[in-house]
């Protein structure tokens, strides 16, 4: 769930936003490289905090690569800046910090095929990380960490209502069940984001967008979507759930502290949020495994990202992958350390962070830190990354944002808000012009 | 002003062919001509910005329009293609459901929130009208500010003041037995024109006032004499005295709210279920151009919405205009 991520991005998220942030000067800016100088990269993000002291750490640690950090207002001032750019054909960057889902980037023709420049480096990343930078098989975007989801619970509203927390998704309804009885809601699920749905289709194995050939195959109604899609009904039908919107923060958090809230899914970047507006129930709350699906062969967690990519235009997709490389590594990680917080981004991309944990697991708020640092690196280590969301993400996610409104309310299924969403995803194809067949 | 003549347009006419060759009146032409390109030259500053702002875009509009970019097949990886279409994305606009139930929205929000801001405007703007000169203007400024805060910033602040957790609104109510809670679907209108008229009530007060102040005053005393109430004169003579002012504000209120689009995008974080994407035309537009990505039918509904405000607008003046002659 999404809870001051931009807060936490702006107290210092190095490595992660930066891997994401950093570039090379590409396109008009890129240069074939001079046999006496450095290759001159130009990366494009919004990472305020730290993006400058990175660059200027590689630029001082070695002589091949000079990155020059180009300091974006935001995500939206990104995507602007970087399509005026593009469509002029002039000041092209090499690498752009992700303002959206890597597909969408190929789809407008915007991201180069940089597989050659990717593969030497794989084992450097987390699987997860590789999968998430993939279109088709192909490296289209640079190696990025996604956020593992974990569970935070309140334990002294479990003990109160003397219950167990629930492993499997199937049992988290029951306990909400049995929570509900005493007045308190197992989660909040926010009318406006349907993040949590697509989080459980991803773990149940989903596939609302695969490539066959030259042609998409939709499926919105497969059955891990579907068993997700049930839970959902399950919480709302019930009324197991409570539904507070992420848009007014203070009401949001003051209901998270009250203790009329047994639990809900999260990601590391949100704990300094906790921390900070949760002054009543810290020191409640313990961190355990995302739920799993009953018989699910393993465990595996949910997360997303949105890698940054190198445009289409930049010459030195090499000299991207040299900075990139270096992000990941020890030296690159620490040259992410906030002045002023003195915290260290998480290092998602890496096969295990878990040298770094202790910097994002925020102090007083957990019962058992240790125990929370270990369930964080554990959710990266099981998290998925890979999630496709086709040629036309930006179309259809308000659509299921509409959907998802209306089932939260109950004013229809989940099951009939996915099969309206896939209605309309076949309709906006069949109108961009792009080849598809309904999986169900 | 010099002058060779003392002949008016008029007599220079009456001179007619006897007059021809004469060596004063192609003068007089061109010195005329030079007169009304200077006075002309006067409003080239506001003709550059409204031909570079106003018309260039209409132009750019209108050429988008006519043309739809697709994919050249496949995933979606190769590239898109502009064909023209003609106007087939009118066509789609004029049938499309979703795009003309948002417009039905907002005419009948229209038809409850326009007169509601113009009675509440019209009567502050009598009430400051009847009070002393100072104070007044201390009540003018302050029932301007909220016409002075960004839509989107005011949005903000209201949906804090409607917050049932930590907004006071909903405590206050509750004081009357009343549990109101401002973000659900029931009350989403009501919370949203709540915030219009905050927003909309300053500026249109001012514009009253001002028409007021331009009343004669020897008037209301002739009123007073025959024995007319302060109540009495507001309604009888102020009233229609501002009436061409009233027909302004209206039309200004009812193309804002034909393009409302700031107050339901914010709102639509705290009940999903009733504001969707496509609400109100103004945010179908928005949603088409930036999200779906489709911006030759966003611009072909953007025309349509413009010529919808059009002739509501014209329709409204005139209508008013005829019960005013």
């Amino acid at each position: 769930m999404r809870i001051d991520r931009t807060r936490w991005v702006t107290t210092g998220v190095a490595a992660v936003a930066t891997v994401v942030l950093t570039a090379c000067s590409g396109g008009g800016t890129a240069t074939n490289p001079e046999p006496e100088g450095p290759v001159t990269i130009e990366v494009w993000g919004w990472n305020a905090e730290t993006g400058r002291q990175i660059a200027e750490a590689f630029n001082a640690a070695q002589g091949e690569v000079k990155v020059t950090y180009v300091l974006q207002a935001s995500n939206t001032a990104t995507q602007t800046n970087f399509q005026n750019a593009f469509a002029a054909g002039s000041g092209v960057p090499c690498l752009v910090q992700g303002f959206g889902p890597l597909t969408t980037m190929v789809v407008n023709g915007w991201a180069q095929d940089i597989t050659k420049a990717v593969k030497p480096s794989e084992s450097l990343y987390s699987k997860g990380a590789l999968a998430a930078a993939q279109v088709n098989g192909s490296y289209y975007g640079v190696p990025s960490g996604s956020d593992g989801q974990f569970l935070i619970y309140n334990t002294a509203t479990f003990k109160k209502a003397g219950l167990e927390v629930p492993t499997t998704w199937e049992e988290f309804v029951e306990t909400g069940k049995a929570l509900k009885k005493q007045g308190v809601d197992i989660a909040n699920l926010a009318g406006e984001d349907p993040s949590t749905l697509m989080n459980l289709a991803q773990q149940a194995g989903a596939e609302w967008f695969a490539i066959d050939g030259d042609r998409w195959v939709v499926n919105f109604l497969d059955e891990g979507t579907l068993k997700a899609a049930r839970i959902m009904q399950e919480l709302a039908d019930n009324d197991l759930v409570s539904n507070q919107t992420y848009q007014d923060k203070p009401a949001l958090y003051t209901y998270f502290d009250s203790g009329n809230m047994a639990s809900t899914t999260t990601q590391w970047w949100s704990l300094g949020g906790y921390q900070t507006n949760m002054k009543k129930s810290a020191g409640d709350w313990a961190a355990t495994a995302i739920p799993q699906f009953e018989g699910a062969a393993q465990p595996v967690t949910p997360g997303r990202t949105q890698p940054a990519f190198v445009p289409v235009g930049c010459e030195n997709p090499e000299a991207v992958m040299t900075y990139v490389d270096w992000l990941a590594s020890k030296e690159g990680i620490e040259a992410g350390r906030n002045k002023e917080t003195g915290a260290v981004g998480f290092p998602t991309q890496i096969p295990d962070p878990s040298a770094y944990v202790a910097d994002v697991v925020p102090d007083g708020f957990f019962a058992d830190e240790a125990q929370a640092a270990k369930v964080i690196v554990d959710a990266q280590a099981h998290v998925i990354g890979k999630f496709e969301l086709g040629p036309d993400y930006d179309a259809w996610f308000p659509e299921l944002q509409d959907q998802w409104g209306k089932a939260v309310a109950g004013e229809q299924t989940f099951e009939e808000a996915l099969r309206a969403v896939q209605k309309f995803v076949a309709a906006d194809l069949d109108g961009k012009g792009i080849s598809y067949t309904l999986g169900s | 002003m010099p002058t060779t003549t003392s002949a008016g347009p008029g007599a220079g006419r009456a001179m007619g062919k006897g007059a021809a060759g004469s060596p004063r009146t192609p003068r007089l032409r061109r010195r005329r001509t030079v007169q009304a390109l200077k006075g002309a030259s006067l409003t080239f500053p506001f003709l550059v910005g409204f031909a570079l702002f106003v018309m260039v875009p209409v132009v750019m509009a209108l050429r988008e329009s006519v043309f739809a970019t697709r994919s050249t097949g496949g995933l979606g990886f190769g590239g898109q293609t502009v064909t023209f279409v003609g106007l087939d994305n009118f066509a789609k606009g004029f049938q499309d459901p979703v795009f003309w139930g948002g417009m039905l929205r907002v005419l009948v929000y229209a038809l409850v929130a326009v007169p509601l801001t113009q009675l509440l405007s019209l009567a502050c703007a009598l009430l400051l009208d009847a009070a002393r000169r100072r104070t007044a203007a201390r009540f003018r400024v302050v029932l301007l500010l909220p016409y002075m805060v960004p839509g989107i910033i005011a949005t903000l602040i209201w949906l804090f003041q409607y917050s049932p957790a930590v907004g006071p609104l909903s405590d206050l109510f509750r004081i009357f037995g009343l549990e109101l809670n401002f973000y659900s679907g029931d009350l989403v209108w009501v919370s949203i024109g709540n915030m219009a008229l905050w927003g909309a009530l300053g500026f249109n007060m001012l514009i009253l006032n001002g028409a007021l102040q331009s009343v004669p005053h020897e008037i209301f005393e002739a009123a007073r004499l025959d024995g007319a109430g302060e109540l009495r004169i507001a309604v009888s003579i102020k009233v229609p005295f501002v009436r061409g002012s009233l027909v302004l504000t209206s039309l200004l209120s009812i193309i804002g709210t034909l393009q409302l689009f700031n107050e339901p995008l914010l709102f639509r974080a705290v009940t999903p279920e009733t504001i969707t994407k496509d609400f109100t035309p103004a945010m179908m537009i928005y949603n088409q151009a930036f999200q779906v990505g489709d911006l030759n039918y966003a611009t072909a509904l953007s025309v349509i919405l413009a010529v919808v405000v059009g002739v509501a607008s014209a329709v409204i003046y005139r209508s008013t205009s005829r019960g005013q002659a």
